[in-house]
């Protein structure tokens, strides 16, 4: 129980009422998960996602002229696969006992990657892609930490944090192969948001 | 607060560092010119994984954002910035503030490293 009460005591929306016993994270206790790390890691995870949802709307905007044209879509990918990690993650989150903060200020002054800032000299596509890039190598490393801290001890969140990796590491190898020109097994999807690995996992298709 | 056995002296050799589970905390421990340090694992700004990262002078890089921590002050010694091309906007101060290491005090008897949380 001290991890659950440990992780309401942090949230301003707490329950009102008495919160039973939770089993589902009696287990992860047994398992040694340390709850408020994970609820920590994941609400930066989240966060990342949400707030590189709305930076990539901003470059997909200035993917302009015909070098633009080329990479819109595939920007276009990223970015609602993006949005679907933050839908697909955010029930765990409260599912932990933990919650989005309150003030979305807050939210993304505490996401776990920098901002997606759009460069000066954007007119320069690969400024634009080396943005992106560096997002998705961001994304790897902080979904990573929380494969980490749940595999073989958390199944329930180890599930979709591989899920969310597994698209970000096709993001990461899309951008790379536009930048360096290397080989590449990519095709595009087959239709915009599909998210082949989180798609099950409460994400918002638009078709 | 007591003493815990961490580990033997010969695991900890000079200029590395291991990741020990005390109690449910995850413990860092490293040797740096034949001293020792124990510090939380995780990294003070996002969480990250102490040990993935590396040791460069004094400090411990993490690897997720390359903050640079004091291992024996625990205090953040540089913070990296994202403005490395003219075009490149440098990130909001609220997002790449961070607090200082949590550390544990350390001890060497007789051939075994303890530390206190």
């Amino acid at each position: 129980m001290r991890y659950i009460a440990s992780a309401y005591m942090s949230n301003p929306q707490s329950p009102k009422g008495t919160v039973p016993n939770v089993v589902a994270l009696e287990v992860l206790r047994k398992n040694g998960v340390d709850i408020d790390k994970l609820i920590k890691l994941i609400t930066a995870g989240v966060g990342a996602e949400f707030t590189t949802y709305y930076y990539y709307t901003i470059l997909r905007m200035h993917c302009t002229g015909l070098e633009g044209e080329g990479i819109k879509e595939i920007v276009e990918d990223a970015r609602i696969e993006d949005r679907n990690h933050f839908e697909a993650m955010v029930p765990r989150l409260y599912e932990l006992g933990g919650a989005l903060p309150r003030d979305i200020r807050k939210f993304a002054d505490q996401a776990g990657c920098p901002d997606a800032y759009l460069p000066d000299n954007w007119e320069d596509i690969n400024s634009i892609l080396k943005v992106l890039l560096e997002a998705e190598q961001c994304a790897i490393r902080s979904w990573g930490e929380v494969c980490d801290n749940t595999a073989g001890r958390d199944p329930r969140t180890y599930d979709i944090a591989q899920r969310i990796m597994q698209e970000e590491v096709e993001h990461e190898a899309w951008f790379i192969e536009l930048l360096s020109k290397r080989p590449s097994g990519h095709f595009r999807r087959k239709f915009v948001g599909q998210s082949p690995h989180t798609g099950d996992q409460g994400s918002l298709i638009h078709l | 607060m007591s003493y815990r056995l961490v580990c033997k002296s010969d695991e900890i050799r000079e200029k590395s560092m291991k990741m020990f589970r005390v109690d449910h905390t995850e413990v860092l421990v490293g040797r740096l010119y034949g001293r020792l340090f124990a510090c939380n694992n995780s990294c003070p700004h996002r969480g990250a994984s102490l040990v993935k990262g590396e040791l460069k002078g004094d400090n411990v890089v993490c690897w997720m954002h390359g903050y640079e921590y004091n291992v024996f002050s625990g205090t953040l010694e540089n913070m990296k910035s994202w403005k490395k091309e003219d075009a490149w906007m440098e990130q909001s101060s609220e997002w790449r503030r961070s607090g200082d290491l949590t550390l544990y005090p350390i001890m060497e008897k007789e051939g075994t490293i303890y530390v206190c949380l």
